[in-house]
């Protein structure tokens, strides 16, 4: 479903990804964890090219999506190609990136009118379907300015849905939370991960790559250090340095 | 106190700087957008360009600027083409007008757009939007409130700038009541230009007041 072939990602001198090698199969739940600045976020953003990798390929649904040596672009994949492909991939922020001045409804309902074209007597069944997922149903009109961070994380979830993935991308998704607001926006990925949503969730929930996770993958220095089952890493951590950081923070 | 020629003389002069301020706010309004997606452009070229534009025209008084539309480019063209070209004096006054405050307006466009944090234009991106899609749907209308009191600003700055084109001998208000004034001896037909103009900046103080409690509401 997504591939990473020897992906490098430098900022300046500063070597972020190394040789990063990941395959990620339809109906995964992918959790990566690792100290921060470990490279977890940068892996992310490549993949759905907020930040374009240095070397290395990336396939999406089995077409290569981008392909670079030592920053060049090999392939001259055409924009309009990779912006299709990076569309089968949801993301949602650590820090929501609702649109303020749009109401929830319409937070939800923006990118499907304006990149998909599709009519607004069309999307509203969906939207309405997606609200009644997440559980907010009653704030449709709101602004995201009145919600609380769970429910703005939330409806951030149901806007990346609306686009209809075929991939969740999680960044830190409840780290910006107040901690009486983490469980649910938890439940609700727990709810999409059950529905079979392919995921790759970056966390610090140690909690929820236990139960959900049906692969965790720690991450240090820019390198994918250890992966495998979720009790295998936790139970039985096979590397010194996911000992370490295991040990740190459970 | 005023007859009724001189009434009708102030009215037109009012409606003359109405007209140049309006002008020069909406074609100063479009060129001013283009210029500031031009300067925020990954383009090194538009950069260059759109900065050049700015630095001139923020940098040169704009009595100058209008010299140089209705005096220097009329022997300009005879010099190079022989044949002067020389626009009406309401039209290179408009020009100027526009001209100068889309370089005024671009610098305000930039600021408001660049404050927009960042997470909005990835957003926007991880959703699909186009860079442009992003930039008009999502980034702009969120810079709108920001920009409503530099705007406020540049267009009271704009209205009273339109005094300058008494210089090119158009009878907008300042010049109507000079002459009253030369004509007659007396020194209160300024009270009356003063009393208009405040009214005017009054009336754009207020739209732009009312403009602002309605962009808050999201907030």
């Amino acid at each position: 479903m997504i591939k990473l072939e020897n992906v490098y990602k430098s900022f300046g001198d500063l070597e972020v990804l190394k040789d990063i090698n990941l395959e990620v199969k339809p109906g995964e739940v992918v959790c990566v964890i690792g100290p921060s600045g470990s490279g977890k976020s940068t892996m992310l953003r490549c993949l759905n090219q907020l930040e374009r990798i240095t070397s290395g390929k990336i396939y999406i649904d089995g077409e290569l999506a981008d392909q670079r040596e030592m920053g060049k672009d090999l392939q001259d994949i055409p924009a309009e190609k990779a912006q299709e492909l990076c569309t089968e991939l949801g993301m949602v922020f650590q820090r929501f990136n609702l649109f303020p001045h749009l109401t929830v409804y319409e937070n939800i309902t923006i990118a499907p009118k304006i990149v998909k074209k599709i009519k607004e007597e069309d999307i509203k069944e969906v939207a309405l379907d997606l609200l009644k997922l997440v559980g907010l149903e009653d704030k449709r009109d709101e602004y995201p300015s009145r919600l609380s961070g769970g429910q703005q994380q939330r409806v951030a979830i149901a806007r990346a849905l609306a686009m209809q993935p075929k991939i969740m991308l999680f960044d830190e998704p409840t780290s910006a939370l107040d901690p009486e607001l983490v469980g649910e926006v938890l439940e609700v990925m727990k709810k999409l991960a059950k529905d079979g949503m392919t995921m790759i969730v970056v966390t610090h929930e140690m909690g929820f790559a236990k139960e959900v996770g049906t692969r965790v993958i720690f991450m240090d220095e820019g390198r994918i250090v250890e992966e495998g089952d979720p009790n295998q890493i936790f139970e039985n951590p096979q590397e010194d340095r996911t000992k370490t950081f295991l040990k740190k923070i459970l | 106190m005023l007859t009724t020629p001189q009434i009708m003389a102030m009215l037109q002069g009012t409606v003359l700087t109405i007209q140049l301020t309006v002008i020069g706010i909406i074609a100063g309004t479009i060129l001013g957008i283009v210029l500031a997606l031009g300067r925020i452009s990954k383009s090194k070229l538009l950069n260059a360009l759109t900065w050049f534009y700015v630095w001139v025209f923020r940098g040169t008084p704009l009595l100058m600027q209008l010299f140089i539309i209705v005096y220097a480019i009329p022997l300009f063209t005879l010099d190079i083409l022989g044949n002067p070209v020389r626009l009406p004096l309401l039209v290179a006054a408009a020009v100027t007008y526009s001209l100068n405050s889309a370089a005024y307006l671009a610098e305000i466009f930039r600021a408001g757009i660049q404050s927009i944090d960042k997470g909005q234009m990835e957003a926007s991106k991880a959703l699909g939007m186009s860079y442009y899609q992003a930039m008009f749907k999502i980034i702009i209308p969120q810079a709108y409130r920001r920009l409503i009191p530099p705007v406020g600003n540049e267009i009271i700055m704009l209205l009273k700038d339109t005094s300058l084109v008494a210089s090119i001998g158009l009878f907008e208000l300042l010049r109507t009541v000079n002459q009253m004034s030369n004509a007659t001896g007396r020194w209160f037909y300024y009270i009356y230009a003063a009393v208009v103009y405040l009214f005017l900046t009054s009336i754009v103080q207020l739209g732009f007041d009312k403009i602002e409690k309605r962009y808050s509401i999201y907030d």
